[in-house]
């Protein structure tokens, strides 16, 4: 469902030219669940950004379903996100005023649904992370983790094909982290493909198949147990 | 259309917004009442007088010495004016309208002083006038110069014919046929009467601000004060030459005068309404300033809040909004503002245009004032947040993972 081929990122400056992300190759199948670890620096948020479709890429290939998303303009790729791609971020980035409900009605305003089909889908959002009693409540006056769930209820509340979670358990403390990465591992079995970018390596070996990146190369990776025969299906070309 | 949401954001925002939508408030009621203001001013200035001010010009001969017999002085002076090229006419009068000096004089339709009689300007001339000032004459018809009469002392007119404004006939005679007037005869303080001849459509009091501006009566009579005011109309265009020319002219044909006040009709207007005109203008700065600070206000909490909101933006677009559904979202968030702004603004101004016509005695503002202003200031707004509005919306969607 993702494959990228030869992709380079290159921030350039007057003075400084850096390779943010330098001739990676990989291909994500769908239903799996993967780990992208690496030091600070390396270039783990703008893979990212790029398989987000938040920043456009410098060279290379990047299907997304089968679709060239570099021929995409700004408005398609907009399009693009807000119907195939949950985002999870290390800090919330909730809407501080707006309450739990109107924050996870976000994506599907834009998607322009109707409010009643909305409103069936963000209760069952809110069920599914256990939040539904605190709808009308504001973000502050929640904790951490629970502003996560609401973070995933809202990521997955227009039923993405993955989600891409950027350290979701960064700003929690352990137990917080467990549940949130418990609540990941359900969503996955579920069926919903997840790139999780991670500094904890202790969460990155849980997950079945691990990216690591290391100057903007992907220096190893542990093959997906389900691939088969497809050599394009190979999980890491540095 | 994200209504609701950003309506339930600003309820907890709300001293900003709520600063705002005042100064929108403040801002639309002052511009409403100054521009009806200055309307109404504008209206009072438009007001024609009945001349063809255009080509009109006046000067001021006041004779001296011993031997100036003033009604032989004016007789060959407009005479001669007559003569010149360029010159299609000319009168002396008393008094010329617009000029903020003049006479007026009560009249009745019975001869018993007890009676109230109905306030009018009259102007004292000859019967070249309704051509020099180039009157419509309605009904009846003009004096002959048999008609004239000529006296050196204060008192009741000689004059036995006189020629009314239309205004002035109605307000005597309500339920008359304006050609049925002609012919009524007219009582004078002092008991004089006098017969009215003729009728003009229009012929304005000298005096701008008086509530009889449109009643004027002329009678066939010179006052030989010793100061005769001269009224010419010229050609189209020659106006200023004949002027250029007049002075030299007049001394030629008598020197024992002395010349002054050679002014143009439009200028006299001018100088009448000078202090219209600057109160217009005033009103004007003062309107400007209002709604470029009050535009200023928009931009600076939208800047603010858009700073604010950078990581906001970020994630919205993070999470599938076009650079357009941006753009619409800070456009609607300020309609909802001003719109809060106008609402309260609408009901200040119909207060302080009920106070202005209550204390004041001015004319009730038209319906049509309010909406407008509403309008305006709406439109306003928008103009002003549209800049940083498009900032937002160039604000990319990576910014959603950014740590600053």
């Amino acid at each position: 469902m993702l494959k990228m081929t030869d992709v380079c990122k290159v921030f350039r400056t007057e003075l400084v030219e850096t390779h943010a992300l330098n001739h990676v190759s990989l291909q994500v199948d769908e239903g799996e669940f993967i780990t992208i670890t690496g030091p600070s620096g390396c270039g783990k948020t703008t893979f990212l950004n790029i398989a987000g479709l938040l920043e456009t890429m410098t060279s290379g290939q990047y299907l997304l379903d089968g679709v060239d998303v570099s021929q995409l303009n700004d408005f398609k790729r907009a399009k693009l996100r807000n119907q195939k791609i949950g985002f999870i971020f290390q800090s919330f980035n909730l809407m501080p005023d707006l309450n739990l409900f109107d924050n996870i009605d976000v994506p599907l305003r834009y998607r322009g649904m109707p409010a009643a089909e909305r409103r069936e889908r963000i209760d069952k959002a809110l069920e599914s992370v256990g939040l539904f009693s605190r709808k009308k409540h504001l973000p502050a006056q929640l904790s951490g983790g629970q502003q996560q769930r609401v973070a995933i209820a809202r990521a997955l509340v227009g039923e993405p094909r993955f989600l891409l979670a950027d350290e979701p358990t960064g700003n929690l403390d352990s137990n917080t982290a467990r549940g949130v990465m418990e609540l990941l591992q359900e969503i996955n079995t579920a069926g919903t493909t997840i790139i999780m970018v991670t500094h904890d390596q202790e969460l990155a070996n849980q997950s079945p198949r691990n990216i690591h990146i290391l100057d903007g190369r992907i220096s190893n990776g542990t093959p997906a147990p389900q691939q088969e025969t497809d050599k394009e299906a190979a999980p890491a070309v540095a | 259309m994200e209504i609701g949401p950003i309506l339930r954001a600003m309820t907890r925002n709300k001293l900003g917004v709520v600063l705002i939508a005042l100064q929108i408030a403040f801002t639309m009621t002052v511009m409403i009442n100054a521009i009806f203001i200055i309307n109404e001013r504008n209206r009072l200035m438009a007001r024609p007088s009945g001349m063809e001010e255009a080509n009109l010009f006046h000067v001021s001969s006041i004779g001296f010495g011993d031997d100036f017999n003033e009604q032989i002085v004016t007789a060959d002076d407009l005479a001669m004016i007559r003569q010149l090229p360029g010159v299609i006419n000319a009168s002396e009068t008393n008094a010329i309208p617009v000029s903020s000096s003049g006479s007026s004089t009560g009249v009745r339709l019975v001869n018993d002083e007890s009676q109230p009689s109905v306030g009018t300007a009259i102007y004292r001339s000859d019967e070249h006038i309704l051509d020099t000032m180039n009157l419509e004459l309605i009904a009846g018809e003009n004096f002959t110069a048999t008609d004239m009469r000529y006296r050196s002392e204060s008192g009741a007119t000689l004059a036995e014919k006189t020629i009314i404004t239309r205004a002035l006939a109605e307000n005597l005679f309500p339920d008359v046929a304006i050609n049925d007037v002609v012919g009524e005869t007219l009582f004078m303080p002092g008991g004089t009467s006098i017969q009215i001849t003729g009728i003009v459509e229009r012929l304005q009091a000298p005096w701008p601000t008086s509530s009889l501006i449109e009643r004027s009566m002329i009678v066939p009579e010179q006052f030989l004060d010793g100061n005769s005011l001269y009224l010419v109309r010229t050609e189209p265009g020659e106006r200023d030459r004949v002027m250029s020319e007049i002075e030299e002219l007049l001394i030629a044909q008598n020197d024992s005068r002395v010349l002054r006040g050679l002014s143009s009709l439009t200028e006299t207007r001018a100088d009448t309404y000078r202090l219209d005109s600057a109160m217009s203008s005033v009103l004007w700065v003062i309107i400007i300033t209002l709604v470029f600070i009050t535009c200023m206000g928009i931009v600076g909490l939208a800047v603010f809040g858009i700073n604010r909101r950078r990581k906001q933006i970020g994630t919205r677009r993070a999470l599938g909004a076009t650079r357009f559904e941006i753009l619409r979202h800070f456009m609607l968030e300020n309609f909802l503002i001003t719109s809060v702004g106008v609402v309260v603004g609408a009901a200040l101004t119909i207060g302080f245009s009920i106070v202005l016509t209550t204390n004041f005695d001015m004319p009730a503002m038209a319906w049509y004032y309010t909406p407008l202003g509403m309008l305006s200031l709406l439109l306003i707004g928008q103009l002003a947040v549209l800049g940083p509005s498009r900032g937002a919306a160039r604000i990319e969607p990576a910014m959603a993972t950014r740590s600053v």
